[in-house]
């Protein structure tokens, strides 16, 4: 079975070098088509951890808490490369960038691609180090790939901020390495499953300290404010196939990283170091990007912050530390990617054809396309988490599980948040909806556009009337994972 | 080790002075090798291969590749020089021993009687003067020596505390690295182009 985790490394890596390759191939459908194979064999490997357990072999490691990020990937990749289709042959046309620029795009792409399935397959939490930061290098260069001023900008200090703040997590990564030393663990250096089993003797305050640098590097990758500086530039600026990519899979890859460390801590020092620290940083999050969200000029900032807010989020579900709430969490990764890269591609789509991402400017979408218009409002009213959709789920799983922690203020304060952000949202979505059309006629999405987007909407919304049982019992393997239970 | 850990203070307190881009490579390069030469000490005392594979690698790719692309850029860029740093020099060599200080009252009340003590707090200094330079410097090729200065003091207290990480995650962060310089330098080309300057501090238009 471990013969398919290579599989799923090299499918990309082969695409990359075939896109760069003087063939003439037919670009977008190559991508696709890789796409689609890379899903294919992420999806075989999670069901073969459903039903049978985790794979273990060497550097690998796929297990319950892989899955959720892993099915972000296996999703995404495929909506992302759909969508490159046409967004990106419509941005040549424009003269936005050239024949050559397009290989160099879809080669990192797949690149990039690599490296989120690296991190997520890793057992090593070294290696897994090493693959965060790949995965910045390889979306650094997406970033800035129209190389005007304002992406170059934001290109330069993505790569800034975010290789500064995983230089902390490769210290903090370095200190646990010595706690694993001084224990007399050092053979199986940094190997999760050694480290695990070893937890217990580990030295308290050297693990403690560890977690902090690793919480803060890794948590800059989050997004998790005060360190989320880089991420409303870096994400906005993006081709919008990559902003997808950025809000909805390489957030929770992040993620990830920190669940991975937080299971050897909780293991280590009982849960409330850690989940103090969370439960900090997400409040943080939420409070921060709310005032962004409420007074925004540009579109596709408004949903980087709401990407801040959501990570907030997720981060106070991680800081509760019940299973509920570690459940709700997990949920959360996987509705906000699917719905949130499906706003950024309706926002790439939106901008093309008003030529402008601000707010202002875009009037009278409903009346003068329907089918965009309509999908980018019921886009807006999910990620605000309006029931039925299943984002309703994991933020009330969320909201219900710091109730049951006995924090009801705590509670009364996220859903005041919650409110105001719906309500900013809801403002946005009615302006750019609704009102005057605009004299020129505005397209429609293409096909494979309407597909990517349309599919990762309506998964969202069955996903709030039903939860695939083998799914539920994985997120609840995951759960105990890095709660420690 | 003892020499190695003072030339390495020396240094670091010099680097806070230089404003021009050419020096600060050729200190870089200097630093890289003194670190090469503390993972070459170690090896001889534990006598690992991996660690005398890991030395090699600091100097081939630290203290080789990566001043080489810098010189290089360096060389398109006549008449870049840091024109109004955030800290003048004399301020910034204060903090630099600021940071000695903080770095050995840190370690005595972390790690109290640990073997390495000046190795370490060399180690951290750098980390912290890395991040000096990356906040105070405006010119794109010195941010990048402040990101491999810290670089090279995170993998300096990798070295004093535990002998270096297994070989394959010291390669991979060696390819990182490399990566990282190679990223940065085609992004400061790019901004050489379309800002005429490489001064970061006219990248101001993002906002809100």
């Amino acid at each position: 079975m471990h013969e398919l985790i290579f599989v799923a490394l090299a499918i990309p890596l082969i695409t990359a070098v075939l896109s760069l390759l003087p063939l003439r191939l037919p670009l977008g459908a190559l991508n696709i088509s890789s796409g689609l194979a890379v899903a294919a064999v992420i999806l075989r490997l999670i069901w073969q951890v459903a039903t049978q357990g985790r794979i273990h072999t060497g550097l690998f490691l796929v297990d319950e808490l892989s899955v959720v990020p892993l099915l972000v990937v296996a999703l995404l990749t495929v909506s992302s490369t759909l969508f490159s289709l046409s967004y990106m042959r419509r941005e040549l046309e424009d003269g936005h960038i050239t024949e050559k620029a397009l290989a160099r795009y879809y080669a990192l792409l797949q690149v990039f691609v690599f490296t989120m399935i690296g991190a997520l397959v890793a057992e090593n939490l070294g290696i897994l180090w090493v693959m965060i930061e790949a995965t910045t290098l390889a979306s650094a260069l997406l970033v800035a790939s129209s190389f005007n001023r304002s992406s170059l900008e934001a290109a330069w200090k993505y790569v800034m901020v975010c290789t500064v703040g995983i230089c902390m997590a490769l210290l903090g990564t370095i200190l646990l390495y010595y706690a694993q030393v001084s224990a007399g663990e050092g053979k199986e250096a940094l190997s999760w499953l050694a480290l695990t089993g070893a937890a217990a003797r580990l030295d308290p305050d050297m693990t403690k300290l560890s977690f902090v640098f690793i919480l803060i590097g890794y948590g800059t990758k989050a997004g998790l404010a005060p360190m989320h500086t880089w991420l409303p530039d870096a994400h906005s600026q993006a081709p919008s196939p990559v902003s997808g990519l950025l809000s909805g899979a390489l957030l929770p890859c992040a993620f990830y990283a920190i669940m991975r460390n937080m299971a050897v801590v909780q293991h280590s020092l009982g849960p409330n170091f850690a989940e103090t620290l969370l439960l900090t940083f997400g409040l943080l999050s939420i409070a921060l990007s709310t005032p962004f969200i409420l007074l925004q000029h540009d579109l596709k900032r408004l949903l980087a912050y709401s990407s801040v807010e959501n990570m907030g989020l997720i981060a106070v579900g991680l800081g509760i530390g019940t299973p509920l709430a570690t459940t709700g969490a997990l949920l959360h990764i996987l509705y906000h990617a699917l719905t949130k890269s499906a706003l950024f591609y309706l926002a790439g789509t939106i901008t093309q054809e008003y030529r402008t991402k601000q707010l202002m400017r875009i009037r009278g979408l409903i009346s003068s396309a329907p089918l965009l218009g309509g999908l980018f409002f019921v886009g807006l009213l999910a990620i605000t988490g309006m029931p039925p959709f299943g984002i309703f789920t994991s933020k009330f799983l969320i909201i219900q599980a710091v109730v049951d922690d006995g924090r009801p203020l705590l509670a009364g304060l996220y859903l005041l948040l919650l409110g105001a952000v719906f309500a900013g949202m809801i403002y946005y979505a009615m302006g750019i909806c609704f009102g005057a059309a605009p004299k020129k006629p505005i397209n429609s999405p293409s096909a494979s556009a309407s597909l990517a987007i349309g599919l990762s909407i309506c998964i969202v919304l069955a996903a709030g009337f039903y939860l695939p049982p083998w799914l539920g019992s994985v997120l609840t393997l995951a759960a105990a994972l890095v709660t420690g239970g | 080790m003892q020499i190695l850990t003072i030339l390495l203070l020396a240094l670091a307190a010099v680097q806070t002075r230089v404003t021009s881009l050419r020096t600060a490579i050729y200190v870089l390069l200097v630093q890289s090798v003194l670190v090469a030469g503390a993972c070459l000490v170690v090896a001889l005392e534990t006598r690992e291969l991996h660690t005398y594979i890991a030395a090699l690698l600091t100097a081939v790719i630290k203290a080789g590749v990566i001043p080489f692309a810098l010189f290089r850029l360096s060389g398109r860029l006549k008449r870049e020089k840091e024109q109004h740093p955030i800290l003048g020099p004399n301020a910034a060599s204060l903090s630099a021993c600021v940071a000695i200080f903080f770095a050995y009252s840190l370690i005595d009340h972390a790690l109290p009687g640990v073997v390495s003590r000046d190795a370490l707090a060399a180690a951290i200094t750098l980390v912290f003067i890395g991040l000096l330079l990356m906040m105070t410097r405006h010119q794109a090729i010195l941010q990048t020596v402040g990101l491999i200065t810290m670089e090279n003091g995170i993998y300096l207290v990798g070295l004093s505390v535990t002998q270096g990480l297994p070989l394959i995650i010291e390669m991979g962060i060696f390819l990182d690295v490399l990566v990282a310089v190679l990223v940065l330098v085609i992004l400061t080309y790019r901004l050489k182009l379309s800002f005429a300057s490489t001064d970061t501090s006219v990248l101001e238009e993002l906002k809100g």
